[in-house]
């Protein structure tokens, strides 16, 4: 059975990103995937040895802070885990979380709102999405999305991060919800790691 | 500049009555000659403010209505010409050329951003403080930030009235501030677990560690502690009791106070403007709001033996759909639903539909067909699918009035509709009109 971390779903679910776990589940269902979903609360212990999936959404900044300060206590088993090609998706605000990997740099800003219009090669078509963030991406390398509209890494036009199979990307939506295609992206990802 | 400004502004409102159209242009006008009139004017003695992300229409127009029946003077901004110059326009009707406001009472309903530019002229004697939620991400970002803006704006002079049942505004108590309290008991409608799963915050504002419930009213209000300190749930000053939505009541020490209307958010709206008038010592107060509240509309209609509502919901507010559904959910007989808008916000050009998330729409039951309509009902689809309803119950229409064949033919008792402020117009004569 694939097992799905969200981690601290209720101090991370500023702008509904619980809706990428409602995307996942419903199309894992679709499939006959058997699956289980795991809440990491504040008071319990991740065990990124178990994950198939994990998944962080944005939050206020006080609890983006009370977060890092969690996680980084986990700061081995999670380079451990990306180096085992598991997958971690990092969505909105929640990307200030992970500067402690040292696998990129965060810039904070002045709040960038409005529509994203973006391509990707992970999979075709456009992708519909939204920012609303007082962090952003600095490094330029590994991107993940090329906006057509939206605010990128750097002040380019080019989003995001991915190292093997973690993804860190600003945009919203919540973005498997409102893009089908990049949520069969990750459907076929957990399937291969099934296999 | 301030005499000129306000001649233009009066002249502007005589303009605005003669062809039978209200706006907050005047204010806007007058503002634009003497954009620091606001501090020009001369206020009454008697000053209040109503704040919050939802619920300040209704409780500010309650407390103005009642003081004007116990024969006060009141300026009163009417519901939502809440911003600078909404404000301003209504403070032009009610002054004199010299800028004095004739009124005993000022009530003015606020936007809860607008709080820094205004209550430093102002300094009011009360702020009372509906709520804060999750409202207009693309504008207020996340709740700290109008608390933040909030808090540090309130004059040491102003006394706020506000709710216990909400936890979080319990970080504005300082030794120095006084507060006055209202709250809802628990009631045959609290939940002993909680059924909304997207809470604006869940710990405790002192320590950060997870609040513990008895039992929730809503969403986060509720009866809380802290199991880390001494934070708790302290009920105080104003206690409401036995609430009764079929009977629209509530009581307050011994007496017995009309709602004026069914539904929770109701409920609350009435306690806190209570709460304000009992401090001020009007008297006859639960009289005064049982006889305002008796002469209210239904909220429903019935024709071609159906049951139609419709709720007024705050765009981008997922707490003002969360009330809507908390409602819908107590009616268990087979519903048609209609969703839709024919704009998110008039504010800026963004199509944010994050807050759709956010909405419990999990909470719907008994449905026969949820309609979806306007230039979101695409996202509004995927959200109901991933809600887990059945795709072939979900009908997408470009707007209201295409679902009303479907609807009229439907076996369905009872339909409600969920929408802004822009639909109602619509609903009532779609549906209302003779077949």
């Amino acid at each position: 059975m694939l097992k799905i971390a969200h981690l601290f779903p209720e101090e991370l679910d500023l702008y509904g990103e619980n809706g990428n776990i409602k995307a996942l589940t419903y199309y894992l269902k679709k499939e006959n995937i058997p699956y289980e979903i795991i809440n990491i609360e504040l008071n319990s212990q991740p065990n990124f040895k178990e994950y198939d999936f994990v998944y962080l959404g944005s939050g206020r900044k006080k609890n983006l802070q009370i977060i890092k300060n969690i996680l980084k206590e986990y700061k081995l088993e999670i380079l451990d885990y990306i180096t085992k090609n598991k997958i971690f998706l990092v969505t909105g605000n929640a990307i200030s979380i992970f500067d402690f990997l040292d696998l990129y740099e965060i810039e904070e800003t002045t709040f960038k709102v409005g529509n994203v219009t973006a391509t990707t090669s992970l999979c075709n078509g456009k992708i519909k999405a939204f920012q609303n963030t007082e962090y952003l991406i600095k490094s330029t390398n590994n991107l993940l999305f090329t906006l057509e509209q939206g605010f990128g890494n750097n002040n380019t036009m080019l989003e995001g991060y991915q190292k093997n199979n973690f993804y860190a990307t600003t945009l919203i939506g919540p973005i498997l919800a409102r893009n089908k295609e990049l949520t069969k992206y990750f459907i076929n990802l957990l399937k291969e790691n099934l296999n | 500049m301030k005499i000129i400004a306000i001649i233009i502004g009066k002249i502007l409102l005589f303009i605005g009555k003669l062809l039978k159209r209200g706006s907050s242009l005047p204010g806007k006008i007058a503002l634009k000659i003497a954009p620091n009139l606001l501090v020009k004017f001369k206020y009454p003695l008697n000053r209040i403010i109503v704040t919050g992300s939802s619920g300040k229409g209704g409780t500010s127009s309650l407390i103005a209505q009642v003081l004007r029946e116990q024969g006060f003077k009141v300026c009163h901004n009417t519901n939502g010409s809440n911003l600078s110059s909404g404000l301003t326009t209504a403070l032009i009707a009610q002054s004199s050329l010299t800028g004095k406001i004739k009124a005993d009472y000022l009530v003015l309903e606020l936007d809860e951003r607008y709080n820094k530019e205004v209550l430093k002229y102002l300094k009011p004697n009360y702020l009372v403080l509906t709520n804060l939620t999750k409202d207009q991400p693309p504008r207020q970002h996340y709740v700290d930030i109008v608390f933040d803006e909030l808090a540090s704006c309130i004059p040491k002079e102003t006394t706020i009235v506000t709710l216990m049942d909400e936890p979080l505004l319990r970080a504005l108590e300082t030794p120095e501030r006084k507060i006055i309290y209202f709250t809802l008991a628990k009631n045959k409608y609290s939940n002993q677990k909680q059924i909304f799963e997207n809470l604006n915050n869940t710990l405790c504002p002192n320590c950060q560690v997870k609040l513990e419930y008895e039992y929730y009213n809503f969403e986060t209000l509720g009866k809380y502690k802290c199991p880390n300190c001494s934070f708790k749930y302290l009920p105080k000053d104003v206690i409401a009791t036995d609430l009764d939505l079929e009977k629209e009541t509530f009581n307050i020490e011994k007496e017995t106070i009309k709602l004026g209307g069914d539904t929770l958010y109701e409920a609350y709206n009435t306690l806190a403007a209570y709460t304000l008038l009992k401090e001020l010592n009007i008297p006859r107060l639960a009289k005064t709001i049982n006889q305002i509240h008796s002469q209210k509309t239904l909220p429903y209609f019935q024709n071609n033996g159906k049951t139609y509502r419709y709720f007024n919901c705050k765009s981008e507010n997922a707490t003002t759909f969360n009330h809507a559904l908390f409602k819908i959910s107590e009616t268990k007989e087979l519903k048609d639903i209609i969703i839709g808008w024919s704009i998110i916000s008039k504010r800026y050009p963004h199509t944010d539909v994050s807050w759709l998330y956010d909405i419990e729409f999990e909470l719907l039951n008994n449905v026969h067909k949820i309609y979806l309509c306007g230039p979101n009902k695409e996202d509004l689809k995927t959200r109901l699918i991933l809600a887990g309803f059945n795709e072939e119950i979900l009908i997408v229409k470009n707007n209201l009035t295409e679902c009303k064949p479907d609807i009229l033919n439907s076996e369905a008792p009872y339909v409600f509709c969920l929408s802004h402020y822009d639909y109602q117009d619509i609903f009532n004569k779609t549906f209302k009109e003779e077949q």
